[in-house]
């Protein structure tokens, strides 16, 4: 059953428009991202699912409930949705120590003395911080006032947990750290959770899907490993993880697949789109395989080591394309190589 | 769309009329309660002079602004009005335009300290500066004995109570208002300009006389025009200096026509000291807006190069603290001086010194009251204000409602109006059945929260911007409504710029001089109007001391705020 459904959402400020036309539903435990780059509407779909924004248009359930309806005429004020929210600045408040931060929803809730305090030991302990529970905001590192956000949010037991990009303000280490954490904790309570960032890998890492957003629109949702394979245009193909992108041109179609020339190799790619002509080949760094021989002929240019693999900017023809291989297949700056490209799509020029 | 799902009956459970209504209205609520706030205290008062000014008897007529401009003590107190505050305004821009040069763009030394001795003046309630001077240059005062001893003269050939001494007085207040913006405007002006006129080859005198001083040129009006302001809205100086010798500006002829007492017209010449001060507050405030169009005046903080004085720079130096020692410590230590002395005019001896006139001030039964009523009247007076001030900057800043604009503006509006108005406003709306509070410490408390509004609601306009937002949206996805959140996070958060704001304008309101002498009775007496009756009265000593005790209050308040706002504001 679904815990956060959102149908035909939109939201305008002023002339331009945030939120078009935006749908997706959030399952009972699900990890549900909305990924894009800054402006993209991401944050303001958010807002309104919290009701911190009134949306021009558009239906939002949150378990049974409606909370916003444009055609009813219902709105559920912010106070009285079922929903625990982490913001990106934290907002821990700054005159409450950490326990009071974190009691302040069941004391809105007026909830008894012992409930209070069972309740308020379990989010505590949950999130770490029982030890500092006492301290004031200020005395707190970022991650650890991320943790009281986090306890502050769950301690009400919301039917699901709205994430504003919560990770953005961490350091990399930190961050790194915080995803699982958050994965975990997810996985334990079974909450579901709606995640908003910008940051391509973090939502590739955490989610069970996610939704990729631009200019206020819902471009595909699917899985990561759907999204990352199977991007449905070349904006989500570019925008998630890393793409080339290489001129070409169809030379025979046959139904789903094609063939198309890169500089004088013919690669098969699948073309539901049914393009033809000139197109634009996408091609991941790791689905280019460089050989001593092989069909394009190219030279690498600069080489530069990441640990796990090594990437390659290579020169084939007038492009410059990116090639990351595993750590152990070396090539030095200025070899005359031929590469191989496995894997493509093809998109619209 | 690319994901699709079963359809199923969605159960509503929608929430009812009355539910929304309730939630909606609470916020509605708030901005309505602000709006009577502002509607009783501010604008019905003074509609009130506008209305009967027009229309004395309930017929509308222009008689009493006829009588104004017909009969010369009235036109000759507007004229009077117009050209002291002129002259002050002018030597207002000289003197602080230099001082703020010479403490600025100079290599004098210790300049950071004396421009914090500028500033002392203004900090001292305005008749305190007029008592100080007439114990100062008066007929025996103690500068005048030495000058008149030094040049071994017959008498001192100025008379204080006049329209010069009246002039001079204001000046000495007045000039800081200048050297702040001026200074403020050199302090952030961008020094590449300079550099720009050096590189072509242009002397330091030069540059200070071609680029600089036209780039504060605008600064230096818009100081001159608050002095201005200041000047044609004060009431202590001229009252204390110009009555005595019947030379009558509006402020004073407004108190004159309140103690006939001539109703019509105390409002006919409100109404045209109201038109005076908002005719030039509305030039300042375009001018101000035109400050934007000279981005070279603006953020970056930069040391441009100093003037480099090299001959005469001690003498310069001298003066200049000789001058500032004159204008800033040398009122204050003649006040203290009086209050210690036997009688005014006592020779300098050890015999000479008592303290027998601050036992007698304590003993002093109208004090003691006044005393207490100013304490209670200030204290109300910050409080009430600071908490509306908070709510009105809260509905306009975080809730922005629609409309709020006009609550904010409204409470801006008491600014712009003399506070001799402001007092004739209250006697208008409040000495009448249904509401008669005339006599009462209603009546001034009701003036008080007129005048101090503005005060409170610029304070905490910028303490709840500072605010952000998601602390206040964080409490509402706990589940507080309106009231627990403002009660739990925005008040809380608030509670230092308001402590800050309160001391801003109880300390103000405890010295307040012109509402409290024209509303008030027997019994209500606050401390400004003890020491202005004493010391009109004759009896300089007794009035000396209790101004003394207040000027220790007003330096321990002001150290208080430094310390809170941590030496951002403080007067």
């Amino acid at each position: 059953m679904d815990k956060i459904r959102v149908v035909g959402l939109k939201k305008a400020f002023g002339a331009t428009v945030a939120v078009d036309e935006v749908s997706f539903a959030i399952g009972h435990d699900e990890f549900f991202s909305l990924l894009g780059p800054s402006g993209c509407g991401k944050s303001t779909t958010l807002r309104c699912v919290a009701g911190l924004e009134e949306p021009g248009q558009g239906e939002i359930l949150i378990g049974d409930a409606v909370v916003h309806s444009t055609r009813t005429g219902v709105s559920v004020p912010t106070e009285e949705r079922p929903i625990g929210m982490v913001f990106q600045n934290y907002a821990v408040w700054p005159h409450m120590t950490v326990r009071e931060n974190v009691a302040y929803p069941l004391k809105i809730k007026k909830v008894s003395t012992t409930l209070m305090k069972e309740k308020l030991e379990a989010a505590l302990e949950s999130v770490g911080l029982s030890r500092l529970a006492d301290r004031y905001p200020n005395q707190l590192s970022g991650g650890e006032q991320q943790r009281v956000a986090l306890a502050r949010a769950l301690v009400k037991e919301p039917e699901v947990l709205l994430l504003d990009e919560p990770l953005s303000n961490l350091d990399a280490k930190l961050r790194e750290h915080m995803r699982f954490e958050l994965k975990e904790l997810q996985r334990r309570s079974g909450i579901p959770i709606l995640y908003v960032t910008h940051d391509q890998a973090e939502a590739l890492a955490m989610s069970d899907r996610l939704a990729v957003m631009n200019a206020g629109r819902i471009v595909q949702i699917g899985t990561p490993p759907e999204i990352y394979s199977n991007p449905a245009d070349r904006f989500v193909a570019d925008f998630i993880g890393l793409m080339n992108f290489l001129p070409c041109s169809v030379i025979s179609r046959n139904g789903e697949t094609a063939v198309v020339e890169f500089h004088g190799a013919r690669v098969e790619v699948p073309n539901p789109g049914g393009h033809r002509g000139r197109c634009v080949l996408a091609v991941r760094p790791e689905a280019i395989r460089l050989a001593r021989a092989g069909a394009v002929p190219c030279r690498v240019e600069i080489r530069s080591f990441l640990g796990n693999l090594i990437d390659y900017r290579v020169r084939a023809g007038g492009e410059i394309l990116r090639v990351q291989t595993p750590s152990h297949v070396v090539f030095d700056e200025g070899d005359e190589l031929a590469l191989t490209i496995e894997r493509a799509m093809l998109f619209g020029d | 769309m690319a994901y699709g799902w079963k359809q199923r009956t969605i159960r509503y459970k929608p929430y009812t009329i009355s539910q929304l209504r309730r939630i909606l209205d609470l916020r509605y609520l708030l901005a309505s309660a602000c709006a009577i706030f502002l509607l009783v205290l501010v604008v019905y008062p003074l509609w009130q002079v506008f209305y009967r000014s027009f229309l004395p008897k309930g017929v509308f007529s222009l008689q009493y602004y006829e009588k104004v401009f017909t009969h010369p003590t009235y036109y000759r107190a507007l004229f009077n009005s117009i050209w002291v505050s002129s002259a002050t305004a002018i030597l207002c821009m000289g003197l602080g335009t230099v001082l703020a040069f010479l403490l600025m763009r100079t290599n004098l030394p210790y300049k950071e300290r004396l421009r914090a001795l500028v500033a002392l003046p203004y900090a001292v309630p305005s008749f305190f500066s007029a008592i100080a001077w007439i114990q100062l240059l008066g007929p025996q005062g103690y500068l005048t004995r030495f000058i008149v001893n030094l040049l071994g003269w017959e008498s001192a050939p100025w008379n204080i109570y006049s329209a010069g001494g009246i002039i001079f007085v204001l000046t000495a207040h007045y000039f800081v208002l200048v050297f702040i913006t001026v200074a403020g405007a050199l302090g952030r002006m961008d020094a590449s300009l300079e550099e720009a006129a050096r590189a072509s080859g242009a002397g330091t005198l030069r540059i200070m006389r071609s680029v600089t001083l036209p780039l504060v040129l605008p600064a230096i009006l818009a100081g001159g025009l608050l002095a201005f302001i200041g000047a044609i809205a004060n009431f202590g100086i001229p009252a204390l200096l110009g009555m005595r010798a019947r030379f009558f500006v509006l402020t004073t002829s407004i108190y004159y026509a309140l103690a006939i007492p001539d109703f019509p017209l105390a409002t006919a010449l409100s109404g045209m000291l109201v038109s005076v001060a908002l005719f030039f507050l509305a030039f300042q405030f375009w001018l101000q807006k035109g400050e934007g169009r000279y981005t070279v005046i603006g953020g970056k903080s930069v040391h441009p190069a100093e003037l480099q004085i090299r001959s005469g720079r001690i003498a310069l130096f001298t003066g200049t603290v000789v001058f500032i020692a004159l204008i800033s410590i040398v009122p204050i230590a003649s006040m203290f001086l009086t209050a210690v002395l036997k009688y005014w005019g006592a020779p300098l001896a050890p015999q000479s010194f008592t303290l027998e006139h601050f036992v007698y001030i304590v003993n002093l039964d109208t004090s003691r009251r006044a005393i207490v009523n100013s304490f209670v009247l200030a204290a109300a007076a910050a409080t009430v204000t600071m908490l509306a001030g908070t709510l009105i900057s809260y509905v306009h800043v975080k809730l922005k409602l629609k409309g709020s604009r006009v609550l904010d503006f409204i409470a801006t509006i008491p600014y712009a109006v003399p506070h001799t108005v402001i007092a004739i406003a209250a006697i208008l709306a409040w000495s009448r059945p249904p509401v008669s509070l005339y006599g009462t410490l209603w009546i001034i408390l009701a003036a008080y929260l007129a005048i101090y509004i503005p005060f409170a609601v610029r304070t905490t306009h910028s303490t709840l911007q500072q605010i952000d937002n998601s602390l206040e949206e964080a409490a509402r996805v706990s589940g507080a409504r309106l009231l627990p959140r403002l009660r739990d996070v925005i008040l809380p958060l608030c509670r230092p710029g308001m402590i800050a704001g309160w001391i801003l304008v109880f300390m103000p309101a405890l010295r307040e001089l012109t509402i409290s002498i024209l509303l008030y009775a027997h019994g209500t007496e606050t401390i400004g109007v003890v020491v202005y009756n004493l010391q009109d009265a004759g009896y300089r000593e007794v009035a000396a001391a209790l101004a003394c005790i207040v000027i220790v209050m007003l330096i321990a308040g002001s150290t208080v705020i430094k310390k809170l706002t941590g030496g951002v504001s403080g007067v």
